[in-house]
């Protein structure tokens, strides 16, 4: 026992020299993952994108029309850049990248809306750009309700409504919308809690991959199984313990900065989610290890586990619904750590849920390091007896 | 013409180095070949703007029953259960059976029958972006419409004219443009597209100088290389790259959107001069860049995390606008940030050369710029190899 632990140290110790002697292990475990934090809390620092560019073509230019274009301009996520002669120029202007939507009053509004024969505005938004096209048409929305309304209501006060019998008139039935817990719609919140864990995931099968397979391209594997007595398990704790180490201090870096910098909603307390990056960091290792004994090659390891990486984005559903994938991707996600990552945060930090909630993926993610001890024989076999080719 | 000759050489070597070279087939023919189609598949479902959403009705009247169909027949929500109560609902959208809920009070029928004005709650799980417009928008769609109708009584002696009148003097449509479907699969492909093309020739070119590096130590010979001057080999060599890239793109950036009927509503004349620097631009940004490739894997693990980064930096999705100015300057390094712009622009809204002259000089910027490093690079490299 105490000779194995002392091999497992001494593993440790020449892993942590391996890692210390090539910038490539302190870019992709340190200034990456700390990059890529920085970038997306930052990037969206501001929650919901205010101010985005807007134009307008007002052909009828009225009192009543300016009124209605400076009402727009105060809201908060409309920023009114540019007045444009007619509507092939602000279209032109949408096609240059300029601005993402355009509000267009024809000539003769105000003079039709006054003789009450209901003139027809327009908005346009360029759709292809989802987030602000969907934020620009709320404003735009909104003020065309808001423009209507204070017209009809000064009509009805005129003929002795009170307020409440004039809201009962013009809007019976009220839409009234609750974002429990994000109440501001911070798009940081739906991004950023996914991703950077994502990309801690992504770094940590790569990083594993890299470090087992390069010794079988250095040709130094059966120096490092000997150290272990050529036992794999001992081999790999010994290999994979600098690693943790390094991964556990990020994912408490990542968590600080989601729920200490940002104070982004954490309705369960930090506990759970400290749970969840440990049970991601150590999925994330097992399916690491698992790809090097599936491939005895450096590359294709790396390239599943890439795949692998990549594809957890989408389909672990925090930007497009999981719900909607066909039935085979539905399934195959349950092989995506990240997937259960995401479903536990939600149920944990964003809704505040009892843990019992989320047993289920608390328990698959445990149960990814069968995979690799599945195939543990097999890898020593690479290790030892395989050479590295192209 | 020995300088033509020496270029044909290098550009027949490399070609060779690169087609049997199983690891950068990978990267310059499968993952461009495969990955558009395995994302396409993902997104292209149509039902996902059917968001399952649940009803607390407690005021079991005709009238609210009218209200919850016109909103299960909208194309944004479906409504997959009625709840008893609040609580049941809730448990619903723990279960993840629900991600949108709407709370129809007791008086709501007898509030509008006696002029009151009523309110019905909407509630949306946070965990997805597309829950909260979806069910918001629909339900005051539908709101909108019964208003209509239900001010048609409230107002005796009324025209339906003046009713109209009341209710909306002025009338506003509103139109998306471009997507008009706001589908997911438009939004997001077209800049996947692109950065595929960046991304995986960062990746098969970084492999390729890993290799050579790998030899360099290993003090084995480049045969092709000896005798012929820096640009010679830099002319080859990325002329390799670009042919290879152009069959690539016309497969990614033509085929792919007319195989998932993205909107592509392009001119092939505007797109092919988008292109063209596109492509050399990021040519040259590979081989700058592979000046740092140590073996022939590193590039694998420095280069693959920052597709997610660049995706975002683009403005494709958090508005480009709103980029803090360090990170806006950090994108302007990549040609993804330029190419994804200009692309989703000539391909989904149908703007002209002129209408993407922005990005356009930014490429061919790029191009010179990354050019010029990489012959400085090439001439460290094989400088010493050639006149030594």
């Amino acid at each position: 026992m105490n000779k194995g632990f002392n091999q497992i140290i001494a593993i440790a110790k020449r892993e942590e020299k391996r890692i210390l002697s090539r910038g490539l292990y302190t870019f992709c475990m340190v200034i990456a993952p700390v990059v890529a934090f920085l970038f997306f809390t930052t990037l969206m620092g501001e929650g919901l994108p205010a101010e985005l560019p807007a134009g307008v073509v007002d052909e009828d230019n009225t009192a009543t029309t300016r009124e209605v274009i400076r009402n727009l301009d105060a809201f908060q996520q409309t920023n009114i850049i540019e007045h444009y002669p007619d509507f092939a120029s602000a279209r032109k202007a949408m096609q240059q990248g300029k601005i993402y939507s355009f509000y267009y009053i024809p000539a003769g509004t105000t003079q039709l809306a006054i003789s009450g024969k209901q003139p027809v505005v327009s908005f346009y938004t360029a759709a292809s750009y989802l987030i602000p096209g969907s934020l620009a048409y709320r404003d735009m929305k909104m003020m065309s309700e808001y423009a209507s309304g204070a017209v009809g209501r000064a009509s009805l006060y005129a003929r002795g409504y009170t307020e409440d019998q004039a809201m009962a008139v013009l809007q019976p039935i009220k839409m009234e919308m609750h974002a429990v817990n994000n109440p501001s719609l911070n798009y940081s919140v739906y991004l950023s809690n996914t991703i950077l864990p994502g990309i801690i995931m992504l770094l940590i099968m790569q990083v594993a991959i890299y470090s087992i397979y390069v010794e079988m391209k250095e040709e130094t594997a059966q120096q490092w199984l000997a150290m272990a007595d050529n036992d794999i398990v001992k081999a790999l704790i010994g290999k994979l313990l600098p690693q943790i180490v390094t991964w556990t201090l990020m994912g408490l870096l990542c968590l600080f900065m989601l729920y200490g910098v940002w104070r982004f909603p954490l309705n369960s307390g930090i506990w759970p989610m400290l749970l969840d990056m440990f049970l991601l960091i150590n999925a994330s290792l097992a399916l690491g290890v698992f790809f090097c004994g599936l491939v005895p090659s450096l590359r294709w390891a790396l390239s599943l586990a890439t795949l692998w990486g990549v594809l957890s984005f989408p389909i672990s559903g925090f930007s497009f619904p999981h719900w909607a994938f066909p039935n085979t991707l539905k399934g195959l996600a349950w092989l995506f750590p990240l997937r259960h990552y995401f479903l536990i945060y939600v149920d944990q930090a964003l809704n505040g849920l009892p843990l019992r909630y989320s047993w289920l993926n608390i328990a698959i993610m445990l149960a990814f390091w069968a995979l690799p001890i599945m195939l543990l024989g097999r890898l020593r076999k690479f290790l030892l007896e395989y050479h590295y080719t192209h | 013409m020995k300088w033509l000759r020496n270029i044909i050489e290098v550009w027949v070597y490399e070609m060779k180095c690169a087609l049997f070279d199983e690891g950068v087939i990978v990267f310059f023919i499968i993952v461009p070949f495969l990955y558009p189609l395995l994302y396409a598949y993902l997104y292209n479902n149509e039902s996902v703007r059917e968001v399952p959403t649940v009803v607390v009705d407690n005021s079991h009247s005709q009238l609210s029953r009218e209200f919850v169909r016109r909103v299960d027949a909208t194309g944004d929500v479906d409504i997959v259960s009625y709840c008893q109560d609040m609580e049941e609902a809730k448990e619903m959208i723990h279960q993840r059976e629900a991600y949108g809920l709407i709370y129809i009070p007791k008086d709501f029928a007898k509030d509008v029958a006696e002029h009151r004005q009523t309110t019905v709650e909407l509630y949306s799980d946070m965990s997805g972006i597309l829950y909260y417009k979806a069910v918001f928008s629909s339900c005051t769609e539908v709101s909108l419409e019964m208003n209509k109708e239900i001010k048609a009584t409230l107002i005796p002696g009324a025209t339906e004219q003046q009713i109209s009148a009341f209710q909306y003097p002025i009338e506003y449509q509103y139109v998306p443009m471009f997507n008009t479907q706001s589908g997911f699969c438009t939004f997001i492909i077209p800049a996947v597209l692109m950065l595929i093309i960046q991304q995986t020739m960062v990746l098969g070119v970084g492999m390729m100088a890993g290799e050579e590096r790998e030899k360099v130590r290993k003090h084995i010979a480049e045969p092709h290389i000896i005798g012929k001057n820096p640009s010679e080999v830099l002319f080859g060599k990325s002329t390799v790259i670009f042919t290879i890239y152009i069959i690539v793109a016309v497969y990614l950036v033509c085929i792919v959107p007319m195989l998932f009927n993205l909107v592509h509503i392009w001119r092939w004349q505007t797109l092919l001069a988008f292109m063209v620097p596109f492509i050399a631009a990021c040519v040259f940004f590979s081989i700058s860049l592979s000046s740092i490739a140590h073996d022939r894997e590193s590039f694998i693990i420095m280069f693959v995390f920052l597709s997610i980064p660049l995706l975002f930096a683009s403005g494709i999705s958090w508005p480009s606008s709103n980029i803090p100015i360090f990170w806006k300057g950090f994108s302007w390094l990549f040609p993804s940030t330029f190419g994804i712009n200009g692309y989703v622009r000539i391909t989904e809204m149908g703007a002209t050369l002129e209408d993407v002259q922005y990005e356009l000089n930014a490429l061919w910027i790029q191009t010179f710029v990354y050019g010029a490093i990489s012959y400085l690079v090439y001439k460290r490299t094989y400088g010493k190899q050639l006149w030594a």
